[in-house]
């Protein structure tokens, strides 16, 4: 009789007990026990050998007077605000182009999302040309030839972060399109066929109708875009090693340097905690926004 | 006629974006043919001006070290895009389909994790990879990786709108959950299931953060570091650029193939 139970029990909980417990395990020491471990470890120093020394509150107290750190805060703020508006602007000239030119678009959507899978180190590379700061640079050629003064680009403390800026507004306009492209195809043809006899042009109708329509998605992109952008790392990396003169540090190139050349793993546990605070935030204005949005609805 | 080209100015702009979002790969791929070390001149007049030749190519073969760059990386994304595409599959189902304790709770407990940046988990795991003597491996880019919880969220979320009587018929003529799984609930998922594939591959593919952290030797770095690394030492532009064509290619083909299920992708992560 125990046996027939056990067959029952199996054939109910089998696939829960062969796929579901692993994956279970697996979240646990690779998801929760890392979370947990990391808080831990902002209390403590420790230089990557030998074991982490407790050491109180000093990585917290630190991370407070560190004008390195707040600097690098800034930057990424300095970043979002060079970044976020023109991705969101882009996107939507795009998916406007491509929903007034319905035939034969399906290329141009295909181009303007190609940067979104092409990874940073290839864009990077190409980039680095582009914005040479010698007067053999592509863009360069093309100020030195219509006789204004080359610039300096990467190299130029004031100019580096407008230049990465430059270079993620091309990598993630594609998906911002994509997502106002959605937008768009969900807003009733109702709404426009009364614009129409109403005589209304098309720019008052985009303002008047299109736009306030879009509100939810401006919100979610707008949301999507400053989380990508509190966590840049990739190009400052790779194009400026957080230079010149610390303009392109970004929270998560501090970050890098302090824990893993700086093998200051405590402090740069703080950081990360940091980093995630700020996610965190975004996220939860996120949620009270679309909800209200649910709720006027 | 002035008219009808004014009006077609919405195709104008299409055609000057198209080639302005173009032009940094065009840029990658003349350069690609392009023996220099530094760069001179417009890369668009190359074209006619310089020899074209396969020398990048050449070299970036002749090197066994690119080589095995090229295949760290098809390790380090075949296996997790596979095993990634496996668990979105039979945990959505596991979450959409069956019943058991305390269901919800973990379910979304996986979800709420999705808010810790990837980058406070590069720290702490640090330690458990070095506790299991892990660093300069495979391990540390596959074992993370083998699931994903986005990839269970799509996943859950297609099979919540399968009607339950597919599955009720099948469990009268006595079919197990594994039969109805392959035989009826898999087939009807594909697509999303494709879906989850893409975005994983590109993820794999293109990160960078955790092999730069995870690998400390230069056989074990995959396509990105070694790319990574050889845009600041070796600064031969040909080279390089031949090295981003070539990372660029699988990225490229799977896009080419599978656009569609990105597009899906990006709309369902809206849903969130």
């Amino acid at each position: 009789m125990k046996n027939f139970n056990f067959k029952k029990h199996w054939s109910r909980y089998g696939i829960i007990y062969l796929f579901l417990v692993p994956v279970l395990i697996h979240f646990c020491v690779f998801q929760l026990y890392p979370i947990l471990l990391s808080f831990y470890l902002t209390f403590t120093d420790w230089p990557v050998i030998g074991e982490p020394k407790f050491v109180g509150l000093k990585n917290w107290m630190q991370f407070f007077s560190d004008r390195l750190a707040w600097k690098a805060i800034w930057n990424t703020v300095l970043f979002s605000l060079y970044y976020i508006l023109p991705t969101m602007a882009l996107g939507l000239l795009l998916a406007l182009l491509i929903q007034t030119h319905k035939k034969g678009t399906g290329i141009f959507k295909g181009i303007y999302f190609l940067p979104v899978v092409t990874s940073f180190v290839v864009i990077s590379g190409i980039w680095a040309w582009i914005f040479k700061g010698t007067e053999q640079g592509f863009v360069n050629m093309f100020l030195t030839a219509v006789g204004l003064e080359p610039q300096l680009f990467l190299s130029d403390s004031r100019q580096a972060l407008m230049v990465l800026a430059g270079l993620s507004i091309f990598k993630v306009c594609g998906s911002t399109m994509i997502y106002y492209y959605a937008g768009l195809q969900s807003i009733p043809q109702e709404y426009y066929e009364a614009a129409k006899i109403d005589g209304a042009n098309s720019w008052k109708t985009f303002w008047k109708i299109t736009f306030p329509l879009l509100l939810p998605i401006h919100f979610y992109v707008a949301v999507i875009t400053t989380i990508g952008s509190f966590q840049i790392f990739d190009s400052a990396f790779l194009l400026t090693s957080g230079g010149p003169d610390y303009a392109t540090t970004t929270i998560v190139y501090y970050l890098y340097q302090e824990g893993f050349a700086g093998l200051r793993l405590g402090y740069a546990s703080v950081l990360a905690y940091v980093l995630f605070f700020i996610i965190l935030v975004i996220s939860i204005i996120q949620r009270k926004f679309l909800d209200n949005e649910l709720t006027y609805k | 006629m002035g008219k009808k080209l004014y009006r077609q100015w919405p195709y104008i702009l299409l055609v000057f974006f198209a080639f302005l979002f173009l032009s940094p790969f065009l840029i990658m791929l003349i350069g690609s043919f392009v023996k220099m070390r530094t760069v001179v001149g417009n890369p668009y007049l190359w074209l006619f001006q310089e020899n074209l030749t396969l020398d990048n190519y050449r070299y970036i073969f002749a090197n066994g070290r690119f080589i095995q760059w090229i295949a760290n990386s098809l390790i380090i994304t075949i296996i997790p895009v596979l095993s990634q595409m496996f668990f979105a599959a039979i945990l959505g189902y596991i979450f959409a389909k069956k019943r058991f304790f305390a269901r919800e709770f973990i379910f979304w407990v996986m979800m709420a994790v999705i808010m810790v940046p990837n980058q406070l988990l590069i720290i702490p795991r640090y330690i458990v990879f070095k506790n299991l003597e892990w660093i300069n491996t495979y391990w540390p880019l596959i074992v993370p990786e083998l699931w994903g919880v986005l990839g269970v969220f799509f996943v859950r979320q297609f099979m919540m709108t399968l009607p339950k009587e597919l599955e009720e018929a099948a469990y009268m003529d006595g079919a197990n959950d594994f039969t109805v799984f392959f035989k009826i609930l898999l087939p009807l998922s594909k697509p999303v299931i494709a879906t989850v594939g893409t975005f994983a591959f590109i993820g794999c593919w293109n990160d960078l953060l955790t092999p730069l952290i995870y690998t400390t030797s230069e056989e074990m770095y995959p396509l990105t570091v070694g790319l990574a690394s050889m845009l600041t030492k070796e600064g031969n532009f040909g080279v390089e650029m031949a090295g981003s064509v070539i990372s660029f290619i699988p990225t490229f083909l799977i896009f080419l193939f599978f656009q569609k299920y990105f597009v899906k992708g990006i709309a369902l992560s809206g849903l969130k």
